[in-house]
């Protein structure tokens, strides 16, 4: 519990970290935001005159660019905390947390599915590699995805576009689905939802299970030198209780803790990923705000995805406690 | 954990000398210079994630550094050469849709790159050496401040405040600022491993053996733990390196990068930018790709290795 | 137990187990005949490398690659036991030979209850157990190790080394094997907990009757648990029989060097208080230590209650401190090196408040007061060669004019201790053992000539036949340099030996205080007396209890006064106040 309040604690001043940067940055670097918004969908998206004006009407009144300054901040720090993410300029008159909220489904379905997959994959080769009985092939599996692990999502996606949907032309270069379908329940929709997510999911998973092998491969060698592996032995306990009760059981509990550490890269590594296929989740939505420099849309994307890292992160430290009978009794 | 362990001393069969002689006999210090190479090429054989990593680092290095004597800058830059021509002998890796000459943009892109890092990784390995030594050293009031904030700011990932800092910062990048502002969070994780190693070794018995010798504070700092600490300096760096690449590449694939200069991560932006894989040019995705590639892994081939050397709990997994 | 008498128990003959290394085949065990009786506890005693781990792994089929069992012929109650597969093999583990492991701290899995790592035992001997059956027998496996049934529903963690040692005994004694084998049970535990497990352990067999069999290198455990010995050297047996036989008369050399390597009573040959060189009292007339209400507390937990006494210095002597871990012994030692900041009370040395000395005390201070601590392989910095512990004070406190005579001066250091100078000074520590490490340590302390040492477990990480060399050496430096020393241990024995006079520390209070004779032989205070009655010594002959049940005297121990020290005699140059 100690330890959800102290993670509940952490998201709140990040999230004010983030709020404050969001309100200092463009005072600092004294530019006028709205202007240079304004300028920018001019040049950029081409909006319209009267789109314009009430842009500016509405993001005068949202600032109160007359107010003392720190009411403007304590106003921005509230807005943050109620999620009014302003309107978003490239998409007007859309507000930015419904651009937002559109987008997250697609990203979590993307990033979740992959990380689960990539997590358990990844878990059970690194476990396997340590064991006596493993399969051959592994010696030449695990170096190569532990190599992998080295490169940037982004940049295997685009190995992966390269080879499959530019050369052999096998699956979609990109995209949630084919342009021109029109999203319904339908099985035919479904289908082809998951073959354009095909590429996406395959490259964040050839880089990222390389990361929990690599650090179950560790935990595992470690757990095998321990004492109580020997006296498990001694007890002549079955080789299928010492590898699954003992070994793998004190080794996956740091793998928790490795998650938490590589969250946060991982879901900026998928948002890479998005862009690279054109996917329509929060990363390409960020990527189109800061084509067009759409600074509203900008921070609300960065503050979704800290909240989402956020809450991930609590949901871990309550699962924490049931892995470890050890942080149970620290509370 | 240092270079001196690895390197053996033969015991000469001295007997029972007289005093003088034993002395005379100790006088002479036997570590020669050759001996030194032979024993870390030696050990060069038994790391090969170093030794691989570093091979595949200094192949780059070459490249780059190499290919700057024979080819002018102006070949990386847009309009220098004919627009979208595929690989040929007088253009061996093509030209982009602007006219850059692609084997430009790998000679001078990887420097580019390189630089971002390597200042940026200065940086954070200085600003988190000094922050993580206090912490550690110091303790008290004085580690609770630096590791909370530390702490707090590791939650956050990088890219993203990145992302907000640079879009708010004027579209105008070039590499030395784009450095500063990476090296604005590249110190977090020096911070923390260098804290937690001093932790251990502030606690070490031969820092007591020191001052019961009557050495100041002052040379048990810099006498003492520092010398113990240069493997974990480097092997900081090289990982603060590799993170600042990371999220240089990452904050200009994503188009927050030097408009005007060829970095990898912009070549790859403009590529995905102009659809290069659409319009058939595979040479103009495949050279930053590739280059990057090789530098990612060399690093972490190379951050592996020092992690052998500095950990010794891993080179005992090894034997 | 149809087999006729005489295979009855454990009969081993001519087994030898190889290691096939780069450097050559290793014979690990060469060629070894015993037999053990059931209900008979045997020990198999000798150091490192002596092949006594690998005889009881061999036992239990547990010699793993590179190493082979060769030849031999090793039954138990007629089942021969090195001709099992391995799969036969691991089913007789823990249902006929079971094995009590050395580190008790780790030896079980930290994420399950202890019910369940006695129960799988069970389970995968094809003996589950149903439900209601399983409770009860965890309940009363617990219970004859004298453990609580809460114990059952714990994890480890929960656990105090003492019963985390006799949970793994309930664990290993769950299917009535017939040989029990228990590895150094004890190694990490304090005097008392050891004779509580070991008490417990012997109470088990008596219960379940199998044979049993003690490896260890602590004769004095040996002479107080065992009926039989076997005494084990480079993979062969030299010297077997009865343990009284043994040690009254023992036949090998190396035998009789193991056991004069403990300190015994009988043997202590009194230390002499005649010094040839006068005491190194402070120059300025004042006492060279002295504690005047010196109190410690980290937060809430008090380390050291005030404590005041002085050490004149004049008269050389040999204090020695003595206490369990947490009885705030090492920090009376931090607060005499200045390491530690007393929370009340001022530490002084010859007349200047330890923490409050100017630049020219300090240097004086340091260079006066030397320590060796208890683990050599921490003293040394890695990044440098042996001789930087050498020449830093020598630098520091100016001792030497130039290379030459600083050299004389590291010759001699290493000398004093018997190191080979041509083979020490340009070495690595990790190139030397943790003997030679320690010896240097010592040898360096001489070299500074301080006029106070504090020796903090000096000889507890040291193979026992270095401790006698040592201590020895301490004796030397009071005797022949005129030094004080302030002899910091857990090991009455030991202080026993070279004490002149002894504190017992206890919670943080000195409950006893008095000259070896009077503390040791005749102890008064219960927590003493519970210390002294629970000494391995190594005499058959002398048991432990024989002050009473360790429960009794625990009791006692609880009930006791701590607040006033008990103080039958002084000796000149220390005061306890």
């Amino acid at each position: 519990m100690l330890r959800f309040l102290k993670r509940l604690f952490l998201m709140l001043l990040v999230i004010w970290l983030a709020a404050s940067l969001n309100f200092l940055l463009p005072r600092l670097t004294d530019r006028n935001p709205i202007e240079e918004v304004i300028a920018a969908s001019m040049g950029e998206s081409g909006g319209t005159m009267e789109g314009i004006e009430e842009i500016v009407a509405s993001y005068e009144a949202r600032f109160g660019l007359d107010q003392p300054l720190w009411k403007q901040y304590l106003f921005s720090l509230w807005d943050s905390l109620r999620f009014d993410l302003g309107i978003s300029i490239s998409f007007f008159p859309e507000r930015v947390s419904t651009l937002v909220l559109q987008a997250l489904p697609w990203s979590i379905a993307l990033i979740g599915t992959a990380t689960a997959f990539a997590f358990a994959i990844g878990t059970a080769l690194g476990a396997l590699t340590v064991w006596p009985g493993a399969p051959r092939f592994l010696n030449v599996v695990v170096p190569v995805i532990m190599v992998l692990a080295a490169i940037p999502f982004y940049l295997i996606g685009l190995m992966l576009i390269f080879l499959f949907a530019s050369q052999l032309n096998w699956l979609p270069t990109g995209g949630g689905y084919a342009p021109g379908t029109i999203p319904d329940n339908s099985f035919e929709f479904l289908a082809e939802v998951f073959v354009h997510s095909i590429l996406p999911i395959l490259s964040i998973l050839l880089a990222s299970i390389g990361i929990w092998a690599l650090s179950m491969r560790g935990m595992m060698v470690t757990v095998q030198g321990e004492d109580y592996m020997t006296f498990a032995k001694a007890r002549g306990l079955s080789g299928w209780r010492r590898f699954w009760r003992y070994a793998v059981r004190n080794a996956i509990t740091p793998q928790v803790t490795t998650l938490v550490l590589a969250l946060g890269n991982i879901v900026t590594g998928a948002v890479l990923v998005e862009r690279i296929f054109g996917y329509p989740g929060i990363g390409n939505l960020l990527f189109q705000a800061i084509l067009v420099i759409d600074y509203y849309l900008i921070y609300g994307c960065v503050y979704v995805l800290v909240l989402t890292i956020g809450l991930s992160l609590m949901i871990l430290d309550l699962i924490y406690p049931l892995i470890d009978p050890r942080i149970r009794a620290a509370g | 954990m240092n270079k001196p362990e690895n390197v053996s001393h033969p015991t000469p069969d001295t007997g029972t000398k007289p005093a003088t002689a034993t002395r005379d006999a100790l006088v002479s210090d036997w570590g020669t210079s050759s001996r030194r190479l032979r024993t870390v090429l030696l050990y060069l054989k038994r790391n090969p994630n170093l030794t691989v990593g570093l091979v595949l680092l200094a192949a780059l290095a070459a490249v780059s550094l190499g290919g700057q004597l024979v080819l002018e800058p102006k070949f990386a830059d847009p309009l220098a050469n004919r627009p979208k021509l595929p690989p040929s002998w007088e253009h061996p890796l093509g030209t982009d849709s602007q006219g850059r000459s692609m084997l430009g943009v790998l000679i001078y892109g990887t420097f580019l790159t390189a630089k971002v890092g390597v200042i940026a990784g200065l940086i954070g390995v200085a600003i988190g050496a000094v922050l993580g030594f206090m912490a550690g050293f110091f303790r008290g009031w004085v580690d609770v401040v630096i590791s909370t904030i530390t702490d707090v700011l590791l939650t956050i990932p990088p890219l993203l405040v990145l992302v907000v800092v640079a879009a708010n910062l004027a579209t105008k990048l070039d590499t030395n600022q784009m450095a500063l502002i990476i090296a604005l969070l590249a110190w977090r994780e020096p911070t923390r491993q260098i804290r937690s190693q001093v932790l251990i070794m502030r606690e070490a018995g031969y820092l007591k053996t020191a001052r019961l010798g009557g050495t100041s504070m002052m040379g048990i700092v810099f006498k003492e733990l520092m010398p113990n600490l240069i493997p974990y300096l480097m092997a900081s760096f090289v990982l603060a390196m590799a993170t600042a690449m990371l999220a240089s590449v990452g904050l200009e694939a994503l188009g927050l990068g030097p408009q005007n200069e060829p970095t990898l991560g912009m070549s790859v932006y403009w590529a995905m930018f102009y659809g290069a894989l659409l319009l058939g040019m595979w040479w103009w995705v495949l050279t930053p790709v590739l280059a990057l590639v090789v530098l990612f892994v060399g690093l972490y081939l190379v951050s592996a290795g020092l992690d052998e050397l500095a950990n010794p709990r891993l080179r005992r997994r090894r034997q | 137990m149809n087999a006729p008498a005489s295979s009855a128990g454990l009969h081993v003959a001519d087994l030898k187990v190889e290691y096939y290394t780069d450097d050559g085949i290793v014979k690990a065990v060469d060629g070894i005949d015993f037999a053990i009786r059931p209900g008979v506890r045997m020990g198999f005693v000798g150091e490192s490398g002596s092949g006594k781990t690998t005889t009881a792994l061999a036992l239990m089929g547990m010699i793993e690659s590179p190493g082979k069992v060769t030849s031999g012929v090793a039954r138990l109650d007629g089942l021969d036991l090195l001709s099992l597969s391995d799969a036969a093999f691991e089913q007789h583990r823990l249902a006929t030979v079971s094995y009590i492991p050395q580190g008790a701290m780790n030896s079980l899995n930290p994420v399950a209850r202890i019910e369940a790592q006695i129960l799988e035992g069970f389970r995968d001997h094809g003996a589950p157990l149903a439900r209601a059956d399983a409770q009860r027998r965890v309940a009363s496996l617990l219970e004859q190790v004298g453990l609580p049934p809460a114990v059952g529903r714990m994890f480890p963690h929960e656990l105090s080394g003492g019963m985390k040692q006799r949970a793994c005994i309930a664990i290993a004694i769950a299917l009535r094997p017939k040989l029990l084998i228990a590895d150094e049970p004890t190694s990490a535990l304090d005097v008392i907990t050891q004779r509580r497990v070991m008490e417990t352990l012997g109470r088990v067999q008596d219960d379940i009757g199998s044979a049993l069999i003690l490896i260890g290198h602590d004769m004095g455990l040996m002479a107080q648990f065992v009926d039989e010995m076997v005494v084990m050297r480079d993979g062969k047996v030299v010297e077997h029989g009865d343990v009284r036989t043994i040690f009254a008369n023992p036949s090998h050399p190396y035998t009789r060097t193991l056991i004069e390597s403990v300190p015994s009573l009988e043997r202590r040959s009194k230390p002499s208080r005649a010094t040839t060189n006068g005491g190194q009292a402070a120059t300025n007339g004042m006492p060279l230590l002295s504690f005047d209400g010196v109190s410690k507390a980290y937060g809430q937990v008090e380390a050291l209650r005030p404590l005041s006494f002085t050490l004149a210095g004049d008269m050389p002597c040999v204090v020695a401190i003595v206490g369990q871990s947490g009885s705030g012994k090492t920090t009376l030692g931090s607060l005499v090196l200045g390491f530690e900041t007393a929370t009340n009370g001022r530490v002084t040395y010859s007349g200047d408040d330890v923490n409050r000395m100017g630049r020219a005390a300090v240097n004086r201070f340091r260079r006066e007061v030397q320590a060796v601590f208890q683990d050599p392989y921490a003293s040394y910095n890695p990044f440098y060669k042996i001789d930087h512990v050498l020449t830093v004070p020598l630098k520091n406190f100016g001792m030497a004019s130039s290379r030459e005579e600083a050299l004389d001066h590291m010759i001699r250091a290493c000398e004093s201790v018997g190191l080979d100078p041509a083979q020490t000074i340009h070495r690595y520590a990790h190139q030397m053992s943790g003997g030679q490490r320690q010896r240097l340590m010592v040898g360096r302390a001489i070299m500074v000539k301080p006029r106070l040492l504090v020796a903090d477990e000096p000889v507890s990480m040291v193979d026992a036949s270095l401790r006698s060399t040592i201590l020895g050496n301490l004796e030397t430096m009071k005797t022949e340099l005129g030094i004080s020393v302030l002899y910091i241990t857990h090991d009455l024995a030991t202080a026993y030996e070279i004490a002149d006079y002894i504190l017992v520390l206890h919670k943080g209070s000195v409950v006893e205080a008095g000259v070896p004779e009077t503390v040791i032989d005749d102890p008064q205070h219960p927590y003493t007396r519970l210390l002294v009655d629970s000494i391995p010594w190594p005499d058959p002959n002398r048991h432990w209890g024989a002050g009473g049940s360790l429960d009794e005297e625990t009791q006692s121990v609880a009930e006791a006064d701590v607040t006033q020290p008990l103080v039958r005699n002084e000796i000149e140059g220390f005061r306890l106040a």
